[in-house]
This record gives C-alpha cells, sequence and structure tokens, in this order.
C-alpha cells in the first residue's frame, strides 16, 4: 500500500507535478442545493461545459468519473482490476480541467478515476457523471443539512477553523475528531461496549457492520431480515438486515439503529485499512454534520433528540 | 481440545435450545459466526413460514418442515437439526457467497432500489392551473415565463424542475427591476417545479397547486395547457362550466371574455365526451358536429391527439376490413375501415405512444403490407406504428445485411425487438419513448453489435456492453 498524497494508481504525482490543485473561488462560505436519490446527495458539477449529477461520496478517495461519459479523456494511467481503488476492470486514471462545483468553487486541475458507475444509475435511476470525494474538499469544511437540502462549502482560517460567522450550527451535540488515512474518514464508536472503527461515508445509503466483528456485537444485533442479493458483475451476497439500540459517537448515544450485515472485507481493501463498519444514510441523517477536513473533525448538530 | 470445543459448541446450542423451549416461540439470532432459525413446531405455520422469509430460507415452507421435508433448506445451504418440538436451521455467516462488492455504494445502492423517479409527474388526464397571483404564463411567442416577484437583492434565483432534470445550474433566472424572469419552451403537459432562491429551496408560494414527491418535498405544479374550451352566447348566464369523461363529471369553471365563455386546460391525449353546463343545465357543444350518445344522454365529441390514416390496398373483395391494435384495446370490431375504389381507408386520431397493430380482413388478421416496421414477440408478428415519435435510432452501412433489429431494457431484451427499415445506405426506425434511461443493441443479422454511432455505452454482464441513451 502506498501513501496517500504521492502515488495514484501507480503514478508518483510529484515527479509528474500532477497533483490536485488548490480550489478557489470568491466566498466565505457556499450555500450549494443538493438533491437526493434515494438516500444519495447529489450535487451538481461542471467539467468544461458538461453540467451533471455527482455523488457527495467520502466513501471515494478522490474524484470518480463515469466510464459511460468519460470513457475518451486521456489515460494517464490504467489500474489492473480490483487495484488501488479496487475498481472493476477498465478503470484509469485522468486529469481533469476545469472543474467547477455549483457556481463559485472552481478547480484547474484534478486527478480522478474514470471508472464503470453505471450500478448507481441503473439503481436510482437518474444520469450520475461522477463521484465527489474526499480530496476534492481536503482543505475546507462541509456542512450538510438534509432537512434543507443545502451543502455548505466553507473556507477555513489560519487555524483550519470555520470563519466563527459563517458556522450553521453553534453548540454540535456530536464533535469527534476521525482519522484520515488513504482519502478516508475513520470515526471510532462504541457498540455493546466494545470500541469499533467505522469508516464515514456519505454514499452509503445504510449503516454497515462487518461479520467478522467482535462476537459481543454480533450477538446483541436483531435479525430483521436476510437475503441473498445479485450483485453487479452478477455474483451472489449474503446481507442480513438487523437492529441494534445504542452507537455511542463521540459521547453521543444514538438511539435504535439499523444495519446491514455482510462481508466487508473486499471493501476494506479497497480502503487500505480493515473496516469494522460503515457509518452511512441512517447514521448521518439524525442530524446537520460539519465534516472539517483540515482540522479533521466532525460535527454534528441533531435534528430530533431521543 | 477439539473434542472439548465441540463439547463446548454442544453446550451452548442447547443452552440456546433450552431458551428458545421456555419461551416457546420463534427467534432468528446471530451467535457464534453463524444465523440461526429456532422453530418451535406448536407455533402456528403463519408463524414459522414469516419466520423462514424473514431467514431468507428459499423454497422452504413451514409445512414441509413440520412433515420433516427439509430439502429446500438443505438445498440452499442450511444445517437442519430438529430435536423434541424444536427445529433449528443453520449456517454460517461466513460459508455463503463472498461480497465482492468493493464499494459501499455498490453494496446499498444494490439493496435501495428506486422503482420510479421521484420528482417525474405521471400522466395525467387534465389539469387547471390555481395562482394567487400568476407567476407563470405563456408569451405571444408560445414560450412559457415563470416569474419570481422582489427578491432582488439576492445573488441569484434558479428555476428547476423535472423540465430541466431538476438542474441547481441551468435554470439561472434574469434579473429584472420587479424580480426574476424565466423564459423555456414547455410542450403541453404536467411539471414539477420549485425555486431557489439564494441557494435555498422553496416553492412558490404563488402557486396554490404543491403535490408531496413522498419523500418529504413539497413541488410547486404547472399544466402548460393545450386546449380551450369555447361557447358563444349566453352572455347573461350566472355560471358556465364544462364537464367531460376526462375529469369523470367533475365542473370545471368557464369564465366570460370578449363575449365567448372560456375554459383554458391541460388535456392528455385521447378521446373525450363532454358537454357544457349553463345554470346548471347540460347542452351539447353548438360549435362542435361530433356528438355520442352515452347512457341515452347526448355528448359532444373531442379528439386529442394526431391524426392517422390507416390503408389498405387491394382486397375490394373483401366483405369487411377493421383494423385492430394497442390503440382500441385489441377489440376486433370496434374500428372498420371504409371500402374506396382501390382498398380500404379508416382516419382515426391517436394519442402519442408506440403502437402495434393489424387489420383483420374477413376474419384474417394480416400485418400491414405497407409498413416495413414490425414487432415480434412469442412468435407473433404485428405491424408497428409510432405516433409522435421523440427518437430516431439510425445504422449507417451494413447494406448486405439480411435484417437489422433494435432491441433493448425497454422491450426486455425481446431478442426479436423492433425492425428497422432499410432506407439509401442506413437503418432507422423512430420511437416514442418517456424520459429516462435506455440500454439498447442492435441485432444485425442475429449478431449483436453496440450502436457505433453512439459513445456512450456501459458494461453488461457478458462483457459485451450495451448503448446507453437518456431521454430528457
Amino acid at each position: 500500500m502506498c501513501k496517500s498524497g504521492i502515488m495514484i494508481g501507480g503514478i508518483n504525482l510529484k515527479t509528474l507535478e500532477l497533483g490536485d490543485s488548490d480550489p478557489y473561488g470568491d466566498f466565505k462560505v457556499l450555500t450549494v442545493p443538493i438533491k437526493r436519490a434515494g438516500n444519495l446527495i447529489i450535487v451538481e458539477a461542471q467539467i468544461d461545459s458538461l453540467v451533471g449529477n455527482f455523488v457527495l461520496d467520502t466513501g471515494a478517495p478522490y474524484l470518480v468519473l463515469n466510464a459511460t461519459y468519460f470513457r475518451d479523456l486521456p489515460k494517464i494511467n490504467e489500474q489492473d482490476a480490483g487495484g488501488i481503488n479496487g475498481r472493476t476492470g477498465g478503470t484509469f486514471t485522468a486529469v481533469v480541467h476545469n472543474f467547477s462545483l455549483g457556481f463559485d468553487l472552481h478547480y484547474d486541475r484534478l486527478i480522478a478515476d474514470v471508472t464503470d458507475l453505471s450500478g448507481i444509475e441503473n439503481s436510482k435511476k437518474i444520469k450520475i457523471l461522477g463521484l465527489l470525494g474526499t480530496r476534492v474538499f481536503a482543505k475546507l469544511a462541509i456542512t450538510i443539512d438534509l432537512s434543507k437540502n443545502l451543502l455548505y462549502i466553507h473556507k477555513l482560517d489560519k487555524q483550519g477553523e470555520i470563519l466563527s460567522a459563517e458556522r450553521v450550527f453553534d453548540k454540535p451535540d456530536v464533535k469527534t475528531t476521525f482519522k484520515y488515512m488513504n482519502d478516508v474518514i475513520f470515526i471510532k464508536g462504541n457498540v455493546s461496549d466494545k470500541s469499533i472503527w467505522f469508516a464515514f461515508d456519505t454514499g452509503a445509503e445504510t449503516n454497515m457492520l462487518d461479520f467478522h466483528v467482535s462476537k459481543k456485537i454480533i450477538k446483541s444485533l436483531q435479525v430483521i431480515n436476510r437475503n441473498n442479493v445479485v450483485g453487479v458483475g452478477g455474483t451472489s451476497y449474503e446481507i442480513i438486515y438487523a437492529h441494534f439500540d445504542k452507537l455511542i459517537i463521540g459521547d453521543y448515544p444514538f438511539i435504535s439503529n439499523r444495519v446491514l450485515v455482510s462481508n466487508l472485507e473486499n471493501i476494506g481493501k479497497a480502503y487500505g485499512y480493515t473496516v469494522d463498519g460503515i457509518l452511512g444514510y441512517d447514521f448521518f441523517a439524525r442530524g446537520i454534520f460539519t465534516i472539517n477536513f483540515a482540522k479533521k473533525e466532525f460535527e454534528m448538530y441533531i435534528y430530533n433528540h431521543q | 481440545m477439539r473434542t472439548l470445543k465441540h463439547l463446548f459448541t454442544m453446550l451452548l446450542m442447547l443452552c440456546s435450545l433450552t431458551a428458545a423451549i421456555a419461551q416457546k416461540r420463534n427467534r432468528i439470532m446471530m451467535l457464534r459466526g453463524h444465523i440461526m432459525l429456532i422453530v418451535d413446531i406448536n407455533t402456528s405455520k403463519t408463524e414459522i413460514d414469516s419466520l423462514l422469509k424473514v431467514g431468507g430460507v428459499t423454497g422452504q415452507t413451514a409445512d414441509m418442515l413440520l412433515h420433516g421435508n427439509y430439502k429446500p433448506a438443505i438445498k440452499d445451504g442450511w444445517n437442519v437439526k430438529a430435536k423434541k418440538n424444536i427445529i433449528k436451521l443453520d449456517r454460517s455467516l461466513s460459508d455463503t457467497g463472498q461480497n465482492t462488492q468493493i464499494t459501499p455504494y455498490l453494496l446499498s445502492s444494490n439493496v435501495y432500489k428506486n422503482n420510479s423517479r421521484a420528482g417525474y409527474p405521471a400522466d395525467v388526464a387534465y389539469g387547471v392551473n390555481n395562482f394567487s397571483r400568476v407567476t407563470v404564463h405563456e408569451l405571444p411567442s408560445g414560450l412559457t415565463r415563470f416569474f419570481v416577484p422582489g427578491n432582488t437583492q439576492v445573488k441569484r434565483v434558479q428555476l428547476s424542475g423535472n423540465f430541466n432534470n431538476w438542474s441547481t445550474i441551468k435554470g439561472n433566472m434574469n434579473r429584472t427591476d420587479s424580480g426574476w424572469v424565466y423564459d423555456m419552451r414547455l410542450e403541453a403537459g404536467k411539471y414539477y417545479y420549485k425555486l431557489i432562491i439564494g441557494g435555498n429551496w422553496t416553492a412558490d408560494t404563488y402557486n396554490n397547486l404543491t403535490e408531496d414527491d413522498g419523500l418529504g418535498n413539497t413541488n410547486s405544479v404547472y399544466y402548460r395547457y393545450n386546449y380551450t374550451f369555447r361557447l358563444a352566447g349566453y352572455p347573461s348566464a350566472r355560471k358556465v362550466s364544462v364537464t367531460g369523461t376526462f375529469n369523470k363529471g367533475a365542473e370545471i369553471p368557464m369564465r366570460l371574455k370578449d363575449g365567448l365563455w372560456e375554459g383554458q386546460l391541460y388535456l392528455h391525449d385521447g378521446n373525450y365526451l363532454y358537454r357544457f353546463m349553463v345554470n346548471g343545465s347540460p347542452i351539447t357543444d353548438p360549435a362542435n358536429k361530433l356528438t355520442q350518445k352515452q347512457n341515452n344522454v347526448l355528448n359532444s365529441v373531442l379528439l386529442m391527439g394526431e391524426n392517422i390514416t390507416f390503408k389498405l390496398n387491394g382486397y375490394t373483395n373483401a366483405r369487411k376490413v377493421y383494423v385492430t391494435g394497442g390503440f382500441s384495446n385489441w377489440d376486433a370490431d370496434m374500428l372498420p375501415l371504409t371500402k374506396t375504389a382501390t382498398g380500404w381507408v379508416l382516419p382515426y386520431t391517436i394519442s402519442a405512444g408506440n403502437y402495434q397493430y393489424k387489420f383483420i380482413v374477413d376474419g384474417q388478421w394480416i400485418t400491414d403490407p405497407a409498413n416495413p416496421h414490425q414487432i415480434s414477440t412469442d412468435g407473433k408478428t404485428n405491424s408497428f406504428l409510432v405516433v409522435r415519435p421523440n427518437r430516431t435510432f439510425t445504422l449507417k452501412g451494413y447494406s448486405a445485411a439480411h435484417t437489422v433489429r433494435l432491441t433493448g431494457d425497454f422491450i426486455n431484451w425481446n431478442e426479436q425487438g423492433y425492425t428497422l427499415e432499410h432506407r439509401g445506405d442506413e437503418w432507422t426506425i423512430s420511437l416514442r419513448l418517456k424520459p429516462g434511461k435506455y440500454l439498447y443493441k442492435f441485432l444485425i443479422d442475429g449478431n449483436w453489435i453496440l450502436d457505433p454511432g453512439n459513445k456512450q455505452w456501459e458494461q453488461n454482464q457478458f462483457g459485451t456492453g450495451n448503448s446507453v441513451l437518456w431521454i430528457e
């Protein structure tokens, strides 16, 4: 496994001088209207003259583009199937110029993976140009308010703080630091008195737990149902829907949680770190949340206290 | 050591068994890397069946289970053990189907599938707008103008709706002294929209028509009109309205304008009966010669749609010729053709869409010999007619091919597909497709190919790809 920020898809960015350029735009905080497709968060962005939908996906390391529409971009590197990001065959790395998020945030140059995203399109029935991964926001903070369908993009001061006048909420109910490894956000949580590491993934439409977590946790789950699902590529796999009472994140107890239990080994491989679980929609829909990528801080203001 | 471990497992399982017996109820749980179903045979079959369903035990019913037939469960990978009044099904959590999904979004989007497109209105028979202050209206040029009063201090105001795929970028309104305007061309129909004022989503507060999308969003509704009912005379009438089969007898009020009573509305294509109500008394439309009796009541007839003429040349010795198809619900004797000197003819009004049809000549069902477009399903071949197509598929070359067909997810990948017409150096067919995503391929004498004229394609389970088309 290579270190993040230096190598992407086997290419040494420093030697090629090809890293992402810094975002720019005349703002302190941007209010960007978002859309929803099922439990996914959709933000419109523009590449050259092409405007379309992108999934805000903190489970993706950087910009990922749908091969259906970007197959002809010049390749800077071909990736093996199941390579660094575990993507499907035919995935390659490209450089995108003139990328704009909403009207006011611009990037001159972004590294992107081009891969098959038809699975999301077909399941959500909307046109998806790509995924906005974490590195797009690496020097910023974002706040998402699902009740108002708004994304706030904050510029940070020298200390990496959101300007106090531009904060969306003052007193967070949840405040916790996170680890940022391989461009993935890992948040420590607690289930059944066991401490586990969750990846925080806005692209996950539900919380997830790995089969292999502590037996004590598995035993505490109340099974809702079990299914075999046929995935992209035609292979079938098992998922179990379950319920558990208490999830503690940053000292705040989240009551009555739904979780999908499956084998997350392959997802862990794609992250580059084994993952016990994933915090998805069931978690982040509980409140307005802010991710500060500079300070590596997660905050949430809960909509309805239980 | 191993025996000890087994003994321990046995003990644990026994414990869980006794617990289940004590509770006398069915349970599903995860324990020691296994998922277990504990079935108490004294519970009802319905309860046992619902437990089997929750456990996803394919093919196994309570009835079979209680009669000692565990074959479906065993075939599905379960270990089944019966002891006294308890039947236990268990399987390891790790032995079935490696999850090859490598990203959470693939795993969860595979579970959460959208059946319909939220935010896109379904077909309705008619619609009438209701504004407290008219903020949307038609211009003489045929464009539709959306107006947002005030808010001139904000940086930008946007119009987003199903007409621009709910874009948050494309519908930038123009600032004027009194507010914001946006003009666009709309086909007749029903639309959902919202405004984005300074980045914030809001419904049009002046529009009284709203609909909830079922996901907590309230959208404003606008109908782009395509028909005006008009009644001359009755200048001193107190109340005039129109009622018809499109609104199931409800009344749409009409207004006196320049000496004419008028009622404007959006009306979906179709064949309708209607009457005017003048001071509560029904009359037929004096300006419309088409009438039809229904339940002994005379109604005016309104045909909305495209005028099509069905023609069958020859067969002049036949006694009766009918046309039947999807437009007449395959009613065999609803639409008779009239004999001419050279054949048979019937003018008819059909709404926009794709239709299969056949002629019936003295009881013999035949395809239309003058129409090269055909479609075959289940061994039956019908002629194919498209009214107001919105997409033409074209394949250049392949002049030596015997047949070229189009197939895709819109006809369940039926291998017979739609037959293309060979014209000049290209093969073509036009279709009417609703907004959404379509996957398709051409079949050239039985060989599948991607559309060489379309760069957009996605991978399929055979590794051969499907062409991708969005109708917007």
